[in-house]
């Protein structure tokens, strides 16, 4: 037993020394692989955790006349084509692309204005005489603003338009019961299928304000259009595919192809509250025998300042 | 008196110890099996063949319109600017000696001021020069064409998975991007982009 204490306390010392030496070569062929901690072992590159978007850029102000025509709507009994019709609906709507804002001016149908070569008339009636360019002239001559592009739909495709993209939501404004026009909607934010948008857009008979009420509707009809565009592109981007496909087969417009891209492009970037639906100041009256609507002073100021590119 | 060898503490010590050694070496050896190698230029892999897999969709006018021909139509352009985009932007990008104008020229002209100043999330940007070589592992999309006569524009959903080699080691590279493409009598232009690189999270 003495001798074997010995023996035993060398073997330990031996372990001992054996497992240090054991443990640091192991650390070392462990790290071998490992780049040495210095600023060479950085990580090995740098690739940007980033994101961009981008629209396209257009130039600064973009001014569309849409028109809802009253023909070329078989399924409302109204036949011919709907450039050959009058326009029931007008707005002008300028986009400033730089602020992303934008104005939608309404004019009543029956606004009585200068028609170029056809003496004063109602606005409407210049489509009837001589198409979108003559009502666009008339546009023109009236504010003084030129206009770019038009669009123009039908009662149809109004209301194909409404069905095709599964309904608009749009803040009614009022209680409607209007027989004439099918409208029977209670005040509040809602989903209009087609027929009931094209409805809301459409009467005026037993509603207060008439001529402008309808007006002023049909403006809310375009935003609530605008945001159920966006809504449904935040969801999914390839929803800009469908709603140009449903465009190219209910509207009629000199935009090209290109341009009503980037323009659906860059509409999905302006917030609908930051376009004002304004009716054009203006007030019933009468010419001869026919009921009309007289524009105000006060259309004529609004003219001026979005010329000098105010819209707000 | 018979001492089995369990039983000889000299022994028992020895056999631990040797056990120990044995342990310990394999256990270093193995820890560094787990670890790849850290690439460097000389040892990279060549670059893997980039292949878009593409599922194509097409939209067009509500009535007689064969939405699987156009679909069908559609796919090889679709796929073959894709392939050009990623090539351009990160598979032909490494070593940041091309520069930006090849992959920019696939950009409409109203949206290629933007695109050039956020690189970095639509190709390798400004790591390019450190990048020795990207090997692609994932590239796929699913691209919603619309369809007049001939192609008009498209929605396409792009994931691209990639390494990114450097001298230094390598790093998992990722791209999801949501292009609005115009069709061009140049070919496809990416007239809209949503777009996020980075490494993985």
């Amino acid at each position: 037993m003495s001798r074997a204490g010995p023996t035993r306390r060398a073997l330990v010392t031996m372990a001992a020394l054996v497992l240090v030496a054991v443990l640091a070569v192991g650390a070392v062929v462990a790290n071998s692989g490992r780049p040495a901690a210095t600023a060479e072992a950085a990580p090995a590159i740098v690739v940007q955790r980033a994101h961009a978007s981008a629209a396209p850029t257009l130039k600064r102000r973009i001014v569309l006349l849409t028109i809802g025509s009253d023909s070329g709507a078989p399924k409302f009994g109204r036949g011919g084509s709907a450039e050959g019709g009058r326009a029931d609906s007008l707005q002008l709507i300028v986009l400033d692309t730089v602020r992303r804002r934008g104005l939608i001016m309404s004019f009543p149908r029956d606004s009585y204005v200068p028609i170029p070569g056809a003496g004063t008339n109602k606005i409407n009636a210049a489509m009837a005489f001589g198409g979108p360019r003559l009502l666009i002239a008339t546009f023109e001559r009236l504010t003084g603003i030129p206009i770019d592009y038009y669009v123009l739909t039908s009662f149809d495709g109004l209301t194909d338009i409404v069905n095709r993209v599964g309904g608009v939501r749009v803040g009614v404004d009022m209680n409607i019961r209007d027989s004439f026009a099918g409208a029977f909607l209670n005040k509040g934010s809602q989903t209009l299928r087609g027929p009931q948008a094209l409805a809301y857009a459409r009467a005026r008979k037993t509603v207060p304000g008439g001529d402008l009420a309808r007006s002023r509707h049909q403006g809310q009809v375009l935003l609530g259009g605008l945001a159920t565009y966006q809504r449904q592109v935040a969801k999914d981007p390839a929803r800009v595919m469908a709603w140009l496909a449903i465009m190219r087969d209910e509207v009629k417009t000199d935009l090209p192809f290109p341009e009503l891209l980037r323009l659906a492009l860059f509409a999905t970037r302006v917030p609908p509250a930051k376009i004002r639906n304004q009716v054009v100041p203006s007030v019933p009256g009468s010419a001869g025998s026919a009921s009309v609507v007289r524009l105000l002073p006060g259309a004529y100021s609004l003219f001026a300042r979005v010329r000098a590119g105010r819209l707000s | 008196m018979v001492v089995s060898p369990s039983n000889n503490p000299v022994r028992s010590m020895a056999v631990l110890l040797a056990l120990l050694t044995a342990a310990l070496l394999v256990a270093g050896c193995t820890s560094g099996r787990d670890r790849p190698a850290a690439p460097t230029a000389t040892t990279a892999a060549p670059p893997a063949e980039l292949q878009v897999k593409l599922v194509t969709t097409a939209r067009g006018p509500e009535r007689g319109f064969n939405a699987k021909r156009a679909a069908k139509r559609a796919a090889p352009g679709v796929e073959r600017f894709l392939d050009r985009y990623l090539t351009t932007a990160f598979v032909g990008a490494a070593g940041g000696k091309r520069g930006w104008d090849e992959l920019l020229a696939l950009f409409d002209t109203p949206v290629r001021a933007a695109a050039r100043k956020q690189l970095d999330a639509l190709s390798l940007g400004a790591a390019a020069p450190q990048v020795t070589a990207v090997r692609p592992k994932r590239a796929s999309a699913r691209a919603v064409v619309l369809y007049g006569r001939r192609p008009a524009a498209a929605t396409v959903r792009l994931v691209f998975d990639a390494t990114a080699d450097t001298a230094n080691g390598s790093e998992e590279i990722r791209l999801r991007s949501v292009l609005q493409l115009l069709a061009t009598r140049r070919g496809w232009r990416i007239a809209a982009f949503d777009s996020r690189t980075g490494a993985p999270s």
